[in-house]
């Protein structure tokens, strides 16, 4: 297995031959994938299939077996769960990793981008569940990475707050323009989102749509929903 | 009065009753002086020693040998909790033997300490720091152990190094369960105190009541009783000021009052 952490010119993430094994069960079978630099790509799947293994792989959390990655050494994940730490004060929560001496202002600025104006220092355990998860979307962009890492951020939100939470993340990363992987069940969250959509199975990227492509959202809705194996009828 | 007011007001109605029964019979005669002197005779006895005897400084003494005992048993405690929160070899080789040694009451271990200390003030020191370890101990290898390995995954893909996240993640994540053993730990203190003073000491709380025992002053007796419980409770204070302090981003503690 190589992990280079080099990154091509116009690529945030190069992935080649990737392997991965739970004792028996494979669940990354010589996968390949490739992210654009500002590509915003979903990965969609049934439960298991293996997506979150691949983008935990991606973050250096979990070993594989063999393969090749090309990703930044350390690119920011939301992770499903905000996971703040909760006797930090947000703005600290924010700056978590940050070295620089203006983490501060740094950390600030990112929080009124992300709607919590005035709360820098109020305790993580004080927020609501949306808020807590935006505080977690600001500690990712803070660093400016090259790659985003969301891991069914929004899964644990409630609809409205999810609603919220996509235009924000849609605002952000136009202005930020990461690279972003995210892995998701919800095929319209990833229709809204992405640029790129990717269907995993059987540990391989089985199909691979440009949103762009579909002018008509209710035929590329279909289709995905065909993919991942619910099919739909004229009505629905 | 606000219904509030007298949730604060009523816990003291009972100790108070309790006291004026108290003072009522012993100056009725209804109890012996000899086995129960009045509360305000005990308080005169105390005022008398405090001013004329040696109150004071066996008071004082009493207190250094609770902090230093406290001190070293709470910094060794500290030290092992660390190590085999961990280290998993670390735990291997301490563990056990810990446990093996927590397993004897420290009250029995007492004619072994007088054997190798004599009843000097290292044998006091001694008893309260081996009371003391081990609850601090306990608690802070619970404490490492208990931080959410999710927070530590975070600490990984945020870039902090090791000492970062010790400062930054296990030592906060572990602190509620630590300042718990802090405070079993100082109750645990005053009790072994009082047991390591009462053997044999020259000074000291203890040392006043086991004198007073041999004349049959049982209202010095009964002062130094009640400056244990006193002592027992600002203890007890003094942490849950430290938890309220410490633990103040924690709703449970601080009610979230820091705006």
């Amino acid at each position: 297995m190589t992990v280079q952490t080099a990154v091509l010119p116009k690529l945030a993430v190069n992935v080649v031959g990737l392997s991965k094994a739970f004792g028996e069960r494979v669940v990354l079978k010589n996968l390949r994938m490739r992210i654009a630099r500002g590509e915003f790509v979903a990965l969609l799947g049934e439960s298991g299939c293996g997506k979150t293994t691949l983008l935990r792989a991606l973050a250096g959390l979990e070993p594989v077996d063999g393969g090749h990655i090309e990703a930044p050494r350390l690119p920011a994940i939301v992770f499903q769960e905000p996971r703040l730490l909760p006797w930090e004060p947000l703005w600290r929560n924010v700056s978590l990793g940050l070295p620089a001496p203006d983490a501060r202002d740094r950390a600030v600025a990112a929080l009124t981008e992300v709607g919590l104006t005035g709360r820098f220092d109020d305790w993580p355990l004080k927020l609501s569940g949306g808020q807590a998860h935006r505080v977690a979307l600001a500690r990712a962009l803070v660093k400016e990475p090259e790659l985003l890492l969301l891991d069914e951020p929004f899964a644990a939100v409630d609809a409205l707050t999810r609603i919220k939470m996509h235009v924000l993340v849609k605002t952000l990363v136009a202005r930020h323009r990461p690279g972003v992987l995210l892995v998701t069940h919800d095929v319209d969250e990833a229709i809204v989102l992405a640029d790129r959509i990717l269907i995993m199975s059987g540990g391989v990227i089985d199909r691979d749509y440009l949103v762009a492509d579909y002018p008509e959202r209710r035929v590329l809705r279909r289709l995905l929903l065909a993919d991942l194996g619910v099919l739909l009828t004229d009505e629905a | 009065m606000p219904p509030q007011a007298w949730l604060t007001v009523m816990p003291w109605a009972g100790p108070l009753a309790l006291v004026t029964i108290w003072e009522i019979a012993a100056r009725l005669g209804l109890i012996p002086p000899h086995l129960l002197p009045a509360p305000t005779t005990v308080l005169g006895t105390a005022i008398g020693l405090a001013v004329e005897g040696t109150l004071l400084t066996d008071l004082l003494v009493s207190l250094s040998r609770a902090a230093i005992g406290f001190f070293i048993g709470g910094s060794v405690g500290f030290a092992l909790g660390t190590a085999v929160g961990f280290s998993r070899l670390a735990e291997a080789v301490l563990d056990r033997s810990i446990q093996m040694l927590r397993s004897i009451p420290f009250v029995a271990s007492l004619p072994l300490v007088i054997v190798w200390f004599g009843v000097a003030e290292a044998e006091k020191i001694f008893v309260v720091s081996l009371a003391v370890m081990f609850p601090i101990y306990i608690n802070t290898t619970l404490g490492i152990r208990q931080v959410d390995p999710k927070l530590l995954e975070l600490g990984r893909v945020s870039g902090l190094d090791t000492a970062e996240t010790i400062r930054r993640i296990v030592l906060p994540g572990a602190l509620p369960s630590i300042l718990t053993g802090i405070r079993y730990a100082l109750a645990v203190a005053w009790l072994a105190l009082v047991v390591a003073e009462t053997v044999g000491a020259s000074s000291g709380i203890g040392f006043l009541a086991l004198d007073a025992r041999e004349f049959l002053r049982t209202d010095v007796i009964i002062v130094t009783i009640v400056i244990y419980a006193v002592i027992g409770v600002l203890a007890d204070g003094i942490a849950r000021w430290l938890e309220r302090r410490l633990l103040a981003w924690h709703p449970n503690y601080a009610g979230g009052r820091r705006k």
